[in-house]
């Protein structure tokens, strides 16, 4: 993770993280991977944003056979597994639904990191809510964060366009994306 | 000569008198009276209005009811927005009592924060204690502190004690005899007028020959719109804590003394009002 010393670097933490976001961005534009740029309207910030779109399955249920409940978890898509029964078995997908998922990175200057900020609609508008973002978390954070979910998802202000995002808490940033950087590291050494 | 530790009293006990009327579309069983009461400047509306919410809810039916949330003049009002901030913003320079109307239905979504506990609002509170710390001490005093400090600092402003909460407050305003003051000040400045719901920056309260900063050197850097030019005619008041201090005030003074219990200077700049 970028880690910005502190010292007379602090003036220039915001155009150090918007050196890499250059960067990132452009990685991004060569693998098709969708993050922009984006300023405010003084142009004095910026931050890296992202929309994507997800199709939560919805809960299949089957008749005449044993039932698939099958539960799905945000943002990741795990196969969708249903037994092959010899009975006849009449499936209802009750609904199936797209979420639109906007991810911002920005930049805290009180605590020299990056923050990521992010929010999820159905298409229609409806946002989720906090307990369902909760519910979703991938299960190799939900241990950690379900001891303190206030410190670590809340829904807070976005600093530049004043509506309600979700926000990883920034003194989590580092520690959340360390086992993303371990797992990284291995495959990259792998490749070798 | 006021003694600097009155200012401290004076801020805490600030109090805007305020009248709740229900919203007209909300569907009652019988007419709704308004309420009244004095909000506390450095709450939060969802800490203390409580007794709003119970005297609305029993003229209603429960199916009515959802979250509660209030709007002044067409604005919904940001609950995590300290009161006085909200008040001077948004309606200091009409009559008093600041009339809210309250609201069980349609909750603005795009706008508002959901508020969906007590702990939502110590959560935000904490986060905002924190972050001012990062600013002024890198985090080392507030992570010193043990989690009971802590909670005495929510419990003190959640009960309005005063001495309970400057009890823990007093450490995170001190700062090493060597230097003259916090390594950077907590500040967000706030104008009706921009997109942007704040600004917020980098700034020390000590230049570097070491001078100290006043309210009008954060302004020039920061906002220098907000600030008539010498010659010019004056546009716009700065307000805190519903006063405007002389923009000759040393920052780090200001910063002691009349941030709110979040530890941050809440700043509105707002237009002149015409007499």
């Amino acid at each position: 993770m970028l880690s910005i010393s502190m010292e007379e670097d602090e003036f220039f933490g915001e155009k150090t993280f918007q050196r890499f976001c250059a960067e990132f961005i452009k990685h991004s534009r060569q693998i098709g991977d969708g993050w922009e740029w984006r300023t405010s309207k003084d142009c004095s910030e910026g931050y890296m944003c992202k929309t994507y779109f997800q199709i939560k399955p919805g809960t299949v249920v089957s008749y005449l056979g044993t039932s698939a409940h099958v539960q799905t978890c945000l943002p990741t898509e795990e196969a969708l597994e249903l037994p092959l029964d010899d009975f006849e078995v009449t499936e209802t997908t009750t609904g199936s639904e797209v979420i639109k998922y906007e991810y911002h990175v920005l930049y805290s200057c009180s605590y020299q990191v990056p923050v990521l900020y992010f929010r999820a609609s159905f298409l229609d508008g409806r946002p989720l809510a906090l307990k369902d973002i909760w519910e979703g978390i991938h299960e190799c954070y939900k241990t950690q964060m379900l001891q303190e979910p206030w410190d670590t998802i809340t829904q807070q202000e976005h600093p530049i366009l004043g509506q309600p995002f979700f926000v990883l808490h920034p003194c989590k940033t580092n520690e959340f994306m360390t086992p993303v950087l371990k797992d990284s590291q291995k495959i990259n050494s792998l490749r070798c | 000569m006021t003694d600097d530790k009155d200012v401290l009293r004076d801020v805490w006990f600030g109090r805007i008198p305020t009248c709740f009327t229900l919203y007209q579309d909300e569907i009652t069983e019988r007419e709704a009276e308004p309420y009244y009461l004095l909000l506390p400047r450095v709450s939060y509306l969802t800490l203390v209005t409580d007794k709003v919410k119970k005297h609305f809810q029993k003229v209603m039916r429960q199916e009515d009811i959802s979250e509660i949330w209030f709007e002044y003049e067409g604005t919904p009002l940001k609950w995590h927005y300290p009161i006085g901030l909200l008040f001077d913003l948004l309606a200091s320079s009409s009559a008093l009592p600041w009339n809210i109307t309250v609201h069980f239905k349609s909750f603005p979504e795009k706008d508002l924060l959901h508020c969906p506990s007590k702990d939502a609002i110590e959560a935000h509170f904490m986060s905002c204690v924190k972050e001012a710390d990062a600013l002024k001490h890198k985090s080392q005093v507030i992570n010193e502190m043990q989690k009971k400090d802590h909670k005495q600092l929510w419990m003190g402003l959640q009960n309005d004690r005063f001495d309970q909460f400057w009890a823990i407050n007093r450490k995170l305003m001190e700062y090493p005899a060597e230097e003259n003051g916090f390594r950077f000040i907590p500040f967000r400045i706030y104008q009706t007028t921009t997109e942007r719901p704040f600004m917020q920056k980098l700034f020390r309260p000590v230049a570097a020959d070491g001078q100290l900063h006043t309210l009008g050197d954060l302004l020039k850097e920061v906002c220098p719109s907000a600030i008539a030019p010498e010659d010019g005619e004056k546009k716009n008041q700065v307000m805190i804590h519903g006063i405007e201090p002389m923009l000759e005030t040393p920052l780090q003074w200001l910063s002691e003394h009349l941030s709110y219990p979040d530890n941050f200077l809440h700043i509105s700049i707002i237009p002149q009002p015409t007499d």
